[in-house]
C-alpha cells in the first residue's frame, strides 16, 4: 500500500495580483519542492474566499511564461484570460484550462465580467506541469475542457464521481492530452465514499482536499484545504470522505528527472536557457499583449 | 499606484507576488532639479540609483578641465559609481541630473537582501551586471577601433530617443570625438 508522506497545510495566503489569494503548495510548501514533485513543478491554490462585488474585474496583468503547461481548475468563480497568440475565453465553474506555453506566451487572467460585477465565493487552482525538454520549445496551444467534455466515471455502491481530467481511472482516458504520463482527476465523493487509486510506484502523488474532508488508506483524518504528499513506496492507495461530501484532486506523474532551471515565470532546463527566455521577453519575441 | 520601480520588478524582474511588498518597502525615493549633483570625485558611493524619469549622467573631469561621459542613464536604467559602491573607493565619477529626475534610491544592502528574498531578483541582478560589463567590452571596442561614425549609429541604438534630449557636445564627449567631427558625421548620415 502506497502509505502518506506527510500532511501539508496550507501556507500563509499571499495575492497574485489582486484576484487570486493563493496559498503556494508547490515549490513552497514543506517537502513540496521541484524536484521532489516532478513533473509538477508550482501548485498555487486559490482557498474558497468571497470577493466582493468590483466593477473593474479583479486579476492578474500580462505576464510571460515559457517551458511548461499551466493547469488552471475553477472550482467557485469564473475566470476570463486572453493571450498573445489572441486567444482567449471564460473558464467557469467545473471547467479546465490547460495551456501548453512551450516557447513562450503572454497572457492575463480576470475574474470574469459578470462574476466580478455580482462578486462571490472563488475557489480555484493554477497547476504547473513541466515539459520534457524536447517540448519546451514547442508551439503554445490551448485545451479548453468545459465540464461536460470531461470523461466521468462513476464508482460503485453510489460513492460518488471521478472526473478524469488527464491520464486514466479503471481503463477510462482521461479527456487532455498530456506531454509526459500525468494523471489528474477530481475524486467528488459522497458521505462516507471511497475510491482506490492505482499508479506506478516511481510517479509522484499528492491530494489536495478542496471540499470536505478525507482518509487516506483509513488513516489520520485530512481536513479541507490539506495536501497529501504520498510516498513512492507502492502503487495502491484508497481515499475515504469522512463526515460531509469531499472533492479531493488527485495528481500523479512520471517524473521527468531532468535538470530544472528556474527564473519565474520560465522553468527550463540550463542558465544559458533561462537568460535566452530573459533576453527573448525583453526584445518582444514573446509577442504583444495589452494589459 | 503602482510605482515604475514596483512595475519594473514585476514585469521585468519577474520577482513573485509574494516577495513584491518585501522588496519594495525597502527603497526610498528622491526628487531631483535639473543640474543637481548625486555624486562628486572623492566621495564614496553609498547608492544605486533607479530613473523612474528623467536623466542622469556619469562623468569624469579631467586635469584640463574636460568632461569625459561614461554613460547615460534614462527611464528604466540603473546607475551608480560600480567601483567605489561595491569596493568603498573614492569616486572617480560624478553623478548628475540633466533633467528634473525622479529617481529610486538603494544601496548594496539593499541588492544583497533582495537577492537572499527572491531568486528571480538575484539572477536578474546577475544578468543585468554581465550585460553591464558586455555593454562595457562592446563601448572599450568602439572608442579604440571603431569610426566615428560606426560609434555614432551604436549610441543611438542603444540610446533610441536621446540626441534630441541632450546637447551635441555631450553626445560628442561620450563618443570621444570633438563636436566638430560629430557634426560631420551626421551630415553624412544625412547625405546618405
Amino acid at each position: 500500500m502506497r502509505t502518506v508522506e506527510i500532511i501539508v497545510p496550507p501556507r500563509e495566503p499571499h495575492f497574485v495580483g489582486d484576484g487570486f489569494r493563493v496559498h503556494n503548495f508547490i515549490p513552497g510548501g514543506y517537502r513540496l519542492d521541484m524536484k521532489r514533485m516532478d513533473p509538477f513543478i508550482m501548485l498555487d491554490y486559490n482557498s474558497r474566499h468571497y470577493f466582493p462585488p468590483s466593477e473593474k474585474p479583479r486579476g492578474v496583468g500580462v505576464h510571460p511564461h515559457r517551458g511548461f503547461e499551466t493547469v488552471t481548475v475553477a472550482y467557485k468563480g469564473r475566470v476570463a484570460h486572453h493571450d498573445s497568440s489572441g486567444g482567449g475565453g471564460v473558464i467557469d465553474e467545473g471547467d479546465v484550462q490547460w495551456m501548453t506555453a512551450a516557447s513562450g506566451i503572454l497572457h492575463k487572467e480576470y475574474h470574469e465580467e459578470n462574476f466580478s460585477r455580482e462578486g462571490g465565493d472563488f475557489q480555484m487552482i493554477q497547476l504547473w506541469v513541466n515539459l520534457p525538454a524536447k517540448y519546451k520549445m514547442s508551439e503554445p496551444k490551448y485545451q479548453a475542457i468545459s465540464n461536460g467534455e470531461i470523461t466521468k466515471h462513476t464508482l460503485p455502491d453510489g460513492a460518488g464521481t471521478i472526473e478524469i481530467i488527464a491520464g486514466e481511472y479503471q481503463g477510462v482516458k482521461g479527456t487532455a492530452s498530456t506531454f509526459s504520463p500525468v494523471h489528474m482527476m477530481n475524486a467528488k465523493l459522497e458521505k462516507g465514499g471511497s475510491a482506490e487509486f492505482s499508479f506506478p510506484a516511481n510517479f509522484n502523488t499528492g491530494l489536495l482536499v478542496v471540499e470536505g474532508s478525507i482518509k487516506v488508506n483509513g488513516g489520520e483524518e485530512v481536513p479541507t484545504d490539506h495536501f497529501v504528499l504520498l510516498e513512492n513506496n507502492d502503487t495502491d492507495f484508497a481515499i475515504q470522505a469522512v463526515g460531509e461530501k469531499a472533492l479531493v484532486l488527485v495528481l500523479s506523474g512520471e517524473p521527468l528527472n531532468e535538470p530544472i532551471a528556474a527564473h519565474g515565470p520560465f522553468v527550463m532546463n540550463s542558465r544559458e536557457e533561462i537568460i535566452e527566455a530573459i533576453e527573448d521577453f525583453n526584445t518582444g519575441k514573446f509577442g504583444h499583449l495589452e494589459d | 499606484m503602482e510605482s515604475t520601480f514596483y512595475n519594473y520588478l514585476k514585469k521585468k524582474v519577474l520577482v513573485k507576488s509574494e516577495h513584491l511588498p518585501l522588496l519594495a518597502r525597502e527603497v526610498s525615493k528622491k526628487m531631483l532639479s535639473k543640474g543637481d549633483l548625486l555624486l562628486t570625485e572623492g566621495q564614496v558611493c553609498k547608492n544605486m540609483f533607479f530613473v523612474e524619469q528623467g536623466l542622469l549622467r556619469l562623468y569624469s573631469i579631467d586635469e584640463e578641465g574636460r568632461e569625459h561621459i561614461i554613460q547615460f542613464a534614462p527611464e528604466n536604467w540603473f546607475m551608480s559609481e560600480r567601483g567605489s559602491l561595491y569596493f568603498g573607493s573614492p569616486s572617480v565619477f560624478f553623478i548628475d541630473a540633466l533633467e528634473d529626475t525622479k529617481a529610486v534610491v538603494f544601496d548594496q544592502q539593499f541588492v544583497d537582501r533582495a537577492s537572499e528574498i527572491s531568486p528571480e531578483y538575484r539572477t536578474y541582478n546577475e544578468y543585468i551586471l554581465q550585460n553591464h560589463i558586455r555593454q562595457m567590452q562592446k563601448r572599450i571596442n568602439l572608442l579604440i577601433g571603431a569610426t566615428a561614425e560606426k560609434r555614432y549609429l551604436e549610441f543611438i541604438k542603444l540610446y533610441p530617443d536621446l540626441a534630441m534630449r541632450i546637447p551635441q557636445w555631450m553626445i560628442a564627449s561620450y563618443l570621444g570625438i570633438t563636436p566638430e567631427s560629430l557634426s560631420r558625421v551626421r551630415r553624412g548620415l544625412t547625405q546618405k
